[in-house]
């Protein structure tokens, strides 16, 4: 029982992997960028609960940006996916540029709200 | 940086900021403390000359006298609003009436103004003396008044030997209160000589002090008749001279001796009933009889010259200088810095007042913070301390009241609030995670949109 729940773990694992690696490239990038976002917005939070919310504007704003970057970043993902169905009429440079807008916008409020 | 330099700089400014900061008001100008005109109500001026050594110490030391009868219808202490006098001395126990327009509630008028008093009793003291001493606080013998005036204080171990009187009426205390700035630097030696009527204190009374009190074997009783009763006024609840510093810094200084200050006791040597006779140079003889009596000089000069000193305001006066409190921030917290100076008036110039233990309370309701100022040695007094973290309206406040100094009381009001929005510091360093947070993401998303772009 417990050999095969972890065998089919272990199944589960390489058939993931497996059709991971199958993904272009374009995405892999940018799945990439969006871990290195959240992970920044986790160590944030982290830092915030040992030393406590004093700054608490620079506090939001550390972590809207991260937090906002990684959500375009996704939103990005799923334009430039050439298997979704519903985007196929968006050009994957439409889709880019509202992407660079977006983030420069957003940085511009983090900068803003920083203090 | 600049604070040390300022310190020094204070006392140089000091005198044209002192009239602007003076606190007290009253007979002397807050520059000058020490009285300078004295009004000297006598029951009948031959004390003007039995008395003369004491007002000719008086006199030499810059004090103008004025000799009055009680009974003077010219009499007033005050004109057009103004007080004529800086001190009054009451020599005249048997005055029933004062002439003039003085009376008990003028006597106490003045000394509410804040002006100093001596008031003299002796057994025939009136019931008008009675009464302004013990406004003052100071009761006199109350049940021998109505049953026997003549009651004195009568001591059988240590009475003066004369050769005159042997009732021991006549004593000799030397128990002094302890305090240089009320006596001076200098320890009596000598016994006071005293003849007269004791008093008692109340003991809840924290403004009056005794200053000679007798031994514990003195009692208050009339010598020429026998005791009926137990004697109401016994042992060291008697005070034979005490003082009474008020909260408006007025000194009343209050005996039943008239006779203590007179040319007589002051000239006479004393000896102690049970002390031996010393073998040193006689200064004087006492009494004028044909025995010479070998024995130190009567403290009463000395006695009376220091307390005059301390009532007339020459010794134990205090004021504050600069007051300074400043808030600013330091490493994120608030910090608050306080000083003040204090002057001793020395009888002719304001000194540095150095001692240890000055404090001051940060104060809301209750005392946030208590802390010992130090001292600079040169009268300034500092202190900085971290804020509490509570909001409000503060006060420091120095309640600073010694045995025979003035009380200093001061206070200085501060807001603490929160910080306004540009008040912080530019750049919190706790927040520097955050900083950098946000700066890596924009580089992230920079290096992101190269790479991507130019991906194949």
């Amino acid at each position: 029982m417990a050999k095969s729940s972890s065998s089919d773990a272990q199944a589960l694992i390489r058939s993931l992997r497996s059709a991971y690696a199958a993904t272009p490239t374009k995405l892999k990038i940018i799945d990439l960028y969006v871990v290195y976002a959240i992970t920044t917005a986790v160590i944030q939070i982290v830092y915030m609960g040992i030393v406590g919310s004093f700054p608490f504007n620079s506090f939001l704003s550390g972590i809207l940006s991260c937090v906002g970057t990684a959500v375009l970043a996704v939103c990005l993902r799923i334009q430039v996916n050439k298997e979704n169905k519903e985007f196929k009429d968006l050009s994957p440079e439409r889709a880019f540029a509202d992407f660079v807008l977006c983030n420069l916008v957003l940085h511009l409020v983090i900068m803003n709200f920083l203090g | 940086m600049a604070k040390p330099f300022a310190a020094l700089a204070i006392p140089l400014f000091l005198l044209s900021v002192v009239s602007l900061l003076s606190l007290r008001c009253g007979a002397f100008s807050a520059d000058r403390p020490t009285d300078r005109r004295l009004l000297v109500l006598v029951d009948d001026l031959a004390i003007r000359s039995s008395h003369s050594l004491y007002f000719s110490t008086l006199q030499s030391r810059g004090y103008d006298l004025d000799f009055k009868l009680a009974d003077d219808p010219s009499l007033a202490l005050s004109q057009y609003g103004q007080y004529l006098y800086d001190g009054l001395l009451l020599f005249s126990p048997s005055v029933q009436r004062f002439g003039g327009s003085l009376d008990l509630a003028g006597i106490l008028d003045f000394v509410d103004a804040g002006h100093d008093l001596i008031l003299a009793a002796d057994s025939s003291a009136s019931d008008l003396i009675r009464e302004i001493s013990t406004e003052c606080g100071v009761d006199f013998d109350e049940a021998i008044s109505f049953q026997d005036p003549a009651a004195l204080v009568i001591d059988h171990t240590s009475y003066a030997v004369s050769e005159t009187e042997g009732d021991h009426t006549l004593i000799a205390s030397d128990i002094f209160i302890e305090s240089t700035t009320i006596l001076g630097d200098e320890k009596i030696e000598a016994p006071v000589l005293f003849r007269g009527i004791g008093h008692s204190l109340n003991a809840a009374n924290s403004l009056v002090l005794k200053v000679l009190s007798a031994s514990p074997a003195a009692y208050s009783a009339n010598p020429a008749t026998k005791l009926s009763s137990p004697p109401s006024l016994t042992g060291s609840a008697i005070s034979l001279v005490s003082i009474v510093q008020a909260r408006n810094n007025a000194r009343v200084l209050i005996t039943g001796s008239l006779d203590m200050f007179s040319n007589r006791f002051l000239k006479s040597g004393v000896q102690k009933a049970g002390s031996s006779i010393k073998t040193q140079s006689p200064l004087l003889f006492s009494f004028g009889t044909a025995l010479v009596l070998r024995s130190e000089k009567s403290g009463n000069q000395q006695f009376l010259t220091e307390i005059s000193k301390w009532v007339f305001h020459e010794r134990g006066h205090l004021k504050e200088g600069e007051c300074m409190a400043q808030v600013f921030l330091s490493m994120n917290f608030l910090v608050k810095e306080y000083s003040v100076e204090i002057y001793e008036w020395s009888g002719s110039s304001w000194k540095p007042y150095v001692v240890d233990d000055v404090q001051v309370q940060f104060y809301m309701m209750s005392p946030y913070v208590l802390k010992t100022l130090s001292t600079d040695k040169k009268g300034l007094y500092s202190t900085s301390f971290k804020v509490p973290d509570v909001y409000g309206v503060f006060q420091f406040k120095v309640e600073y009241e010694r045995l025979g100094y003035t009380s200093l009381s001061l206070s200085k009001q501060i807001p603490v609030r929160p910080f306004r929005h540009n008040e912080y510091e530019r750049f919190i360093t706790t927040a520097f995670p955050y900083y950098g947070a946000s700066f890596s993401t924009m580089a992230a998303f920079f290096i992101f949109t190269v790479v991507y772009l130019y991906n194949k």
